[in-house]
Order: C-alpha cells, then sequence, then structure tokens
C-alpha cells in the first residue's frame, strides 16, 4: 500500500466524516433526515464566490464568513420550515427536508445562474507539498488537519459542557431532556447551527477541489453523508464518523480496482455494497444506544 | 398549591381523563391511586406539560400551567420522575445528576447538593462514572430520583417508583419516600401499589377510567376498601396485598 | 356493525370514485370539443401524472414509506416500452450501441406498454425485499440509494438506453383519449387496491407497525406485493408517458421529477385517492401556470436576465406551506365525500 493512497484515504475520509458528522448532529436529535443538508454546503460556496469575486475580503475572512453563512442559513431553515412541522408526522419533516431543499436549489438558480461559477481560493491551497515522501496538494493534508481539530473540539463540547450533555441526552430520551427543564427549541436550533458549520467547513474543501460553484454542487456530499450515517450508524456521532473514513477507504478502492470501463458505476456499486451491508447489519457498523423516539 | 380543575385529556379520539379535580397542599404527600389505563399517569403527564389537556385548568403555586411547556413548568419548580425512570443510558451518572440541576446550576451549591444526594443513595458515588445504561433497576430509580431533586423543586411527582423493582427495593425506595416527606418536600405519588402507597401518604385519591372515585385520608379509604375491592376484584382477608 | 359499517364506506367509496371518473370524462369531452391544442396537451399530460401520482399513492399512501425509487420504475417501463416500440430503423440510427438482439424487437405499442410495466415490476420484485424490510430513516435512505443506482445504470447503459443521450423516435400513441381512458382504469384500479385485503393490511402496517404484526400480518410481505403492484403502475405510466412525449432521456426519472410526483401526492393528501387526484390537479395546473409567466418574462423583456426555477421555487413553497398548514394534504386521509351520499 503506498503512502499516496494512505494519505488520499486520510484526507478523502476526513471529509466524508464531516460531512455525516454534519447529518448526523440533526438527525441524532430529531430523527430527521435532513435532504437539505447539501444545500448548506451550496450556499456556503455560494458565499465565498460572492466575497471573492466581488468583494476585497482577505481569503481568511472569507471562508469564515461563509462557515457562519452556512450555519445561517441551516438555522433559518429550521426555524421558519421544520419548527412548525416538528409535532406533525415524519414523513411531513421529511418532505419539508426535501422542499426546502429543491426550494434552495432553485433560488439560487433564479437569483445566480444555473452555470457554475468560479471561486477564487488562495494558490497555496492547491500547491503540492511533500511529506513523508509523498507529494499530494496542501489541500488533503489541510482537510485532515481540519478534521482532527473540529473532532476534537467537538468531542470536547459534548463530554464536557453542559450543553454537550444535554445535546447527549436530547438524542437518546427528547421529552424526558425537556422535563430536566432543557429548551427544546434550543437544543434543536444548536444542533441545526453546528449542523451548518460543518456544512460550511465541508464546503470550503469540496468546492477547493474544483475551485468552482453551481446550484447542484450540494448533492454530491449530501449522498456521502447518508450512505456514510447509514453504514457507520444512525444513532451516534462515531457511527457517522467511522463510517465515513469506510466509505473514503471503499471508495478509493473501488477507484482503483474497478476496470476503467466500469469506473462510471462506482457510485452504483457503493450503493449496492451498503444496501447489501445493511442487510446482515441494520443498525450500521456502530450500535447507538437510543431509542428511536419522535420528538413531538 | 396544586390545584387541578375539571382536567379533560385524550389521546387521539379516546378520552383518558373526563375532568378531574384534584388538590395538593403545601407540604402533603398525596397519593393517586387506581388500575391500569385509570388516567394516573396522563395526569402526572397533563401537569408537567409532556401532555396538552383538552380542557380544563391547572394551577400552581397560584398561577395557571395549562399549555406551558415542560421546561418551563419545570422551572416554576415542579419536577418529574417518570414512568420506566427514563434515565439517560449513554449519559453517566454524573451526566444524569448534571443535567438535573440544569436550570439552576452553581458551582459550590451543586457540590453541596451531590454530597447530599450521596447520602441518601450512597450507591450513586460508587457509580457515578458510569454509563446510566449499566445500573441495575432499582439504583435507576434512585438515579431517577435523585436527578429529579437536583432542580430544588417544590413539588416532587413521582409515576409507579415501585414498579418493576425487588420487594426488598420496594422497600427502600417507600422508606426514601417518607423520608423525603419528612423533610418537607410536598409530594404527589402515583403508584398500583396501593398498600404501600397510603401507608406514606397524607391523603390519596382513587381514579377509575378516567374519574374520581374516591378521595380522602387512607385511614378514610381503609374504611371504604371493601366497596373499593368490589371495583377492583380481590378482597380485603384474602390478601394483604391490595392491589388497586 | 362493524362489517355494515365497511360496506357502507366501500359503497360510498365507490360512488367518489364514480364521480372523478366522471369529472375526468366530462372534461375530455369539453376540452376535445372547444378548448385549443394548448389546453388538451395540459389535460393529456395531467392524466398521465395522475397515473404516475395513483401507482406513488398506492404504495406510499397506504404504507406510509417514502418512495423515493418510484420515478425509476416509472423510467424503466418508459425505456422498456419505447424499445419494444420503436422500429428498428429507427432505434439503429438513435442508439448507435445498442444490442443487436433489442434492435429487432418490434412491436405494437399496447402490449409494449405492458411489457413496460411487467419488466418494472420485476425489477421491483427482484430488489425490493432487501429494500421492504428496513423502517424509517435508513428505510428512506436506502430507498433514495436505489433511485440513485437505477438511475445511475440508465445514464450509462448506453447498450440500452442511449447512455445520458436522448432516446428519440418512439411513435406517438397516447391521445387524450387513450390517458383519459388509461387514468380512469388505474383510479378504479387503486380504489380497488385501496379496499383490498392487502391494502386494508398495508394500512393497518402503517398505522401502527408493531401491533400490525401482533395481528398476524406480514408486514415485509405485505409491503413487498404492495410496492411490486406500485410498481407496475409506474412502468405503465412511464410507457405512457414516453409515447406522449416521444423523446427523452434519464433525466427525466430522477430527483425533481421524483420531487414533483411527490409533491402532487402529498399536496392533496397522500392517504387517499381523491387527495392524489386534486393534488395532481392542483399542481399540474399552478405549474402550467407559472411556466407560461416564466416563458413571457423571459420573451417580453420586461427583466434584463433569464428566469430560470420561479416554477420550482413556487411549488417547493406550496408544499411547505401545505405542510406546515395541513400535513395530511388538502383532502386529508379519508376520501371526499359527495354532498347526496352524506349519511351517518
Amino acid at each position: 500500500m503506498s503512502g499516496e493512497f494512505v494519505i488520499n484515504t486520510l484526507s478523502l475520509g476526513s471529509l466524508y466524516a464531516l460531512m455525516a458528522l454534519g447529518l448526523v448532529f440533526v438527525y441524532g436529535i430529531l430523527k430527521l433526515v435532513n435532504f437539505a443538508y447539501g444545500e448548506y454546503i451550496m450556499v456556503a460556496g455560494y458565499g465565498m464566490y460572492v466575497l471573492g469575486i466581488y468583494t476585497p475580503t482577505p481569503w481568511w475572512a472569507t471562508m469564515i464568513i461563509a462557515v457562519l453563512l452556512a450555519a445561517l442559513t441551516s438555522y433559518l431553515t429550521e426555524l421558519v420550515a421544520f419548527r412548525p412541522v416538528r409535532t406533525k408526522s415524519l414523513n411531513a419533516m421529511l418532505v419539508t427536508s426535501f422542499a426546502v431543499s429543491v426550494l434552495l436549489q432553485n433560488a439560487v438558480l433564479l437569483i445566480v445562474s444555473p452555470r457554475a461559477r468560479a471561486v477564487p481560493l488562495p494558490a497555496a491551497f492547491n500547491a503540492s507539498v511533500t511529506l513523508f515522501g509523498v507529494t499530494t496538494p496542501l489541500r488533503n493534508i489541510l482537510t485532515i488537519i481540519t478534521a482532527v481539530v473540529l473532532l476534537a473540539g467537538l468531542t470536547l463540547l459534548m463530554k464536557y459542557t453542559v450543553l454537550g450533555i444535554a445535546m447527549r441526552a436530547a438524542a437518546d430520551k427528547f421529552t424526558t431532556t425537556r422535563l430536566m427543564g432543557v429548551q427544546a427549541n434550543m437544543v434543536i436550533s444548536v444542533a441545526f447551527i453546528i449542523s451548518g458549520l460543518l456544512a460550511g467547513v465541508v464546503s470550503i474543501f469540496w468546492v477547493g477541489r474544483s475551485s468552482s460553484v453551481d446550484p447542484l454542487i450540494g448533492a454530491a456530499p449530501l449522498l456521502i453523508a447518508f450512505i456514510a450515517t447509514v453504514m457507520g450508524g444512525m444513532n451516534s456521532l462515531m457511527g457517522a464518523v467511522v463510517g465515513g473514513f469506510v466509505y473514503g477507504l471503499l471508495f478509493n478502492v473501488l477507484s482503483i480496482t474497478l476496470p476503467a470501463s466500469m469506473v462510471n458505476y462506482r457510485d452504483a456499486f457503493m450503493f449496492v455494497i451498503v444496501i447489501l451491508f445493511l442487510l446482515f447489519r441494520p443498525e450500521g457498523i456502530i450500535r447507538g444506544s437510543y431509542t428511536e423516539e419522535r420528538v413531538g | 398549591m396544586l390545584t387541578v380543575t375539571e382536567l379533560q385529556a385524550s389521546y387521539g379520539a379516546i378520552t383518558a381523563l373526563h375532568g378531574i379535580s384534584l388538590e395538593v397542599n403545601e407540604g402533603e404527600l398525596v397519593a393517586l391511586l387506581g388500575t391500569n389505563g385509570a388516567g394516573k399517569s396522563t395526569t402526572l403527564k397533563s401537569i408537567c406539560g409532556v401532555l396538552r389537556p383538552v380542557q380544563g385548568s391547572i394551577e400552581f403555586a397560584g398561577e395557571s400551567i395549562m399549555n406551558k411547556k415542560p421546561e418551563s413548568i419545570l422551572k416554576l419548580g415542579i419536577s418529574m420522575v417518570p414512568e420506566g425512570r427514563e434515565i439517560f443510558t449513554s449519559l453517566t451518572v454524573a451526566e444524569n445528576l448534571r443535567l438535573g440541576a440544569y436550570t439552576c446550576y452553581e458551582r459550590s451549591r451543586y457540590q453541596q447538593d451531590l454530597k447530599e444526594m450521596f447520602a441518601l443513595f450512597p450507591i450513586l458515588e460508587e457509580r457515578l462514572s458510569q454509563p446510566g445504561g449499566l445500573l441495575s433497576g432499582g439504583e435507576q430509580q434512585q438515579l431517577a430520583i435523585a436527578r429529579a431533586l437536583m432542580s430544588h423543586p417544590k413539588l416532587l411527582m413521582l409515576d409507579e417508583p415501585s414498579l418493576g423493582l425487588s420487594p426488598t427495593m420496594v422497600d427502600n425506595i417507600f422508606e426514601l419516600i417518607g423520608m423525603l416527606r419528612d423533610r418537607g418536600i410536598t409530594i404527589l405519588l402515583v403508584e398500583q401499589n396501593a398498600e404501600r402507597a397510603l401507608k406514606v401518604a397524607d391523603r390519596a385519591y382513587v381514579l377509575k377510567t378516567g374519574h374520581i372515585e374516591f378521595s380522602g385520608t387512607p385511614a378514610q379509604l381503609e374504611k371504604e376498601l371493601d366497596i373499593a375491592s368490589v371495583y377492583f376484584g380481590g378482597s380485603k382477608d384474602k390478601s394483604s396485598e391490595v392491589t388497586l | 356493525m362493524r362489517s355494515k359499517r365497511t360496506i357502507l364506506d366501500a359503497v360510498l367509496d365507490r360512488s367518489t370514485i364514480v364521480a372523478l371518473i366522471a369529472v375526468l370524462v366530462l372534461v375530455a369531452f369539453v376540452m376535445n370539443a372547444f378548448a385549443p391544442p394548448v389546453f388538451v396537451d395540459v389535460y393529456t399530460y395531467l392524466c398521465v401524472s395522475l397515473i404516475m401520482v395513483l401507482g406513488l399513492q398506492m404504495f406510499m399512501g397506504n404504507s406510509g414509506i417514502l418512495n423515493w425509487t418510484y420515478v425509476g420504475f416509472v423510467g424503466i417501463g418508459a425505456f422498456v416500452a419505447s424499445i419494444c416500440s420503436t422500429p428498428a430503423a429507427v432505434k439503429a440510427m438513435g442508439v448507435p450501441n445498442m444490442y443487436p438482439a433489442l434492435v429487432e424487437i418490434n412491436m405494437p405499442v399496447l402490449p409494449a406498454l405492458l411489457i413496460g410495466g411487467f419488466v418494472a415490476a420485476a425489477v421491483a420484485a427482484a430488489v425490493a425485499w432487501p429494500l421492504m424490510r428496513l423502517s424509517d430513516a435508513v428505510g428512506v435512505i436506502t430507498l433514495f440509494a436505489a433511485l440513485i443506482v437505477i438511475h445511475v445504470i440508465m445514464t450509462q447503459w448506453d447498450n440500452v438506453t442511449n447512455g445520458p443521450r436522448t432516446f428519440f423516435g418512439v411513435p406517438f400513441f397516447t391521445t387524450l383519449w387513450i390517458a383519459v381512458i388509461g387514468a380512469c382504469i388505474t383510479l378504479v384500479a387503486a380504489h380497488l387496491f385501496r379496499e383490498s385485503s392487502l391494502g386494508l393490511r398495508l394500512r393497518a402496517s402503517r398505522d401502527d407497525r408493531h401491533a400490525a404484526k401482533a395481528i398476524g400480518i406480514n408486514v415485509v410481505a405485505v409491503r413487498y406485493f404492495s410496492f411490486v403492484a406500485s410498481s407496475f403502475i409506474a412502468g405503465v405510466g412511464g410507457g405512457l408517458w414516453a409515447h406522449y412525449i416521444t423523446s427523452f432521456s434519464p433525466k427525466s426519472f430522477y430527483i425533481t421529477e421524483a420531487f414533483l410526483l411527490l409533491t402532487m401526492l402529498v399536496v392533496g393528501g397522500a392517504g387517499s385517492i381523491s387527495g392524489a387526484f386534486s393534488g395532481t390537479v392542483i399542481v399540474t395546473v399552478m405549474r402550467e401556470l407559472l411556466r407560461q409567466l416564466e416563458g413571457w418574462l423571459n420573451n417580453s423583456g420586461v427583466i434584463s436576465f433569464e428566469v430560470y426555477g420561479l416554477t420550482e421555487v413556487s411549488v417547493a413553497i406550496l408544499l411547505i406551506v401545505i405542510l406546515i398548514w395541513r400535513p395530511g394534504g388538502i383532502i386529508g386521509g379519508s376520501e371526499i365525500r359527495l354532498p347526496f351520499a352524506r349519511k351517518k
């Protein structure tokens, strides 16, 4: 196994883990599979485009604002669309999230353009570096470092702060958490904000791969997050991270081993593998201890 | 302190409470008895805001708490030990207790409260860093009560605290409830184990299919129990354990 | 008491179906006689959409499972029927890589539509069992993933579908009357299914999965057969659509279309046939009006830039508003009762 393969897999896995984690933060508490999650990534991408092209904002500020923009979008969708249907049926919430996704995509189509737009990124981002004898874009190394920092930060937050404890409790037993005096709306809003922050960070690296953004850019990360969380286990944050790395590994292995004529079927192969896997282990790799409780 | 008037509640098309009224005065231990499906838990859930009642009124300390959110009701001083204990299984014992003090956290007071809880429930101190899910049923019940006490409630509501516990554990729990009453904590206790509940209660209500069937002191209830046993089956002489 | 009520219900429901059919046919006569061709087109399209939405309702409405994969089966039916009915010469020219065996196939449209339905149902039967075992979030995600698998295969298997490129030259077959007749038959089929023992068991499993299991309903089997039946309708609907539009690509059977069908069903109310009917009408009319508006805005030069996505934005807003205001849809879970049939 070459060093290049290891670094590629680690960086891809880190990115996928962050995608999955953002999705599962909301799922854990609301039991909502948020189809609009990909659009938070897209909004951050357009944020970078607008700031980078039309304003003299320095690149680091652009990135911070883009991440905040994703978090804000996530929070607003929760406030406007999800909160009113939260107590209704689970399907109502799912369809709502899909409608929000279509709405945001087409709003960008309407306001900006259906065509891809170039996003200016600092040149260093895509410069090559040589590490342990492996030459790789700096972006890949940054992805790994960012993921490590974020995962460590979130672990600290979830383990050692009251807010974190309350969020874990809410994912376990929502109603009982409210009986402790924890505000339901607050916990859910925080979950959406964290989900949005992660989407924003993912956006920087995802957009960084192609240096462009289009209205459908969120679709692929959404799918990756779906599959990674299902594979890792929907009921634990750890499961999402593990699922992300496993998906990254699987993706890279398939890219190498599939014959050239079959590479276009790679996504289909991935999904078939995952569906087969779920046949034998429907709860995913990591079995969460949370009960399936509806929030109402 | 707590006044419930003509409370009606339903689950969809099924009416669970047909206008019940009850009262809990400061410092009292009131038992709410009845068979399965009589509406005991529904009453508690309506009071603590988990369930939205259809009609009636609930007043606590002179303030209406009808249709308030559970989190606001807790802040007013009503703490609930839910049926089935509802421990956060993936959280440690310490984290469970910390959440109990969510609304009134203050470092020095919190440490003091913890010490007090450990005095009441020594087992919790031993298990402090274990996940709640690994505790036995009795330990979980102790944790649930301790967690509810951490918010310094004016009114503590207990929903079937003896359910599914071993006989010795049931003894411990009732001993504890008596102790809490002696400390002056107002308690509303829901139980199926009527005899044990009546031993510690100041007053009792008997619920049957969503109506209040009886209210009075345990002594009065004891007197009328023959009538009650007609309703609930089983006679007083046959078994010492009266199951309502 | 109970059986009496059920019979009364069935009679009332049947009167609803008869009324819906009467409306469909009556409007068709009016359209045929007086309306300009644009209206006839829209009405034909509405009837074809209705067939698809009713097929979706059969499974999704009665099982409560969000069926993303459905539009994939619409696509399978469309491709299979078109391959069967399109003349060999047209296929040889339009789909250069097609397997010779497929190029040679040629048959009238009607059997081609049925074969399309059967192949869709067969594919559903082959893959659905594991999918029906999964519930809740994992189920939703896997059904979504299954749609993507179907889409990837459609866009990549250019020996059959012409890949991502357009498949053209399909003979025109779906006239106004064919579409109306198809819609009427599907209305009856969806109604019979809903009231059948399978449909009742499926609805029981929707309302309470565990209770249904407890009274001896094999939830997975009930879902499985309903899913296959629903996929058959999807296939036939897809075939009819293909023979109306005459050229199409795999793009037409993907997330945007899944969303559209879902909206049509949910806006009216997934739980009932009248809900599916009214949702299809409302969304189709609204979409057509918005498309006209969008076209007018782009052509008239009132605004300086091109307008894309206005229709989708409006449909999405409509859907969100409906879900907040009436999460069960405009009609809701029970069938509309005709005023004269109202009796308690």
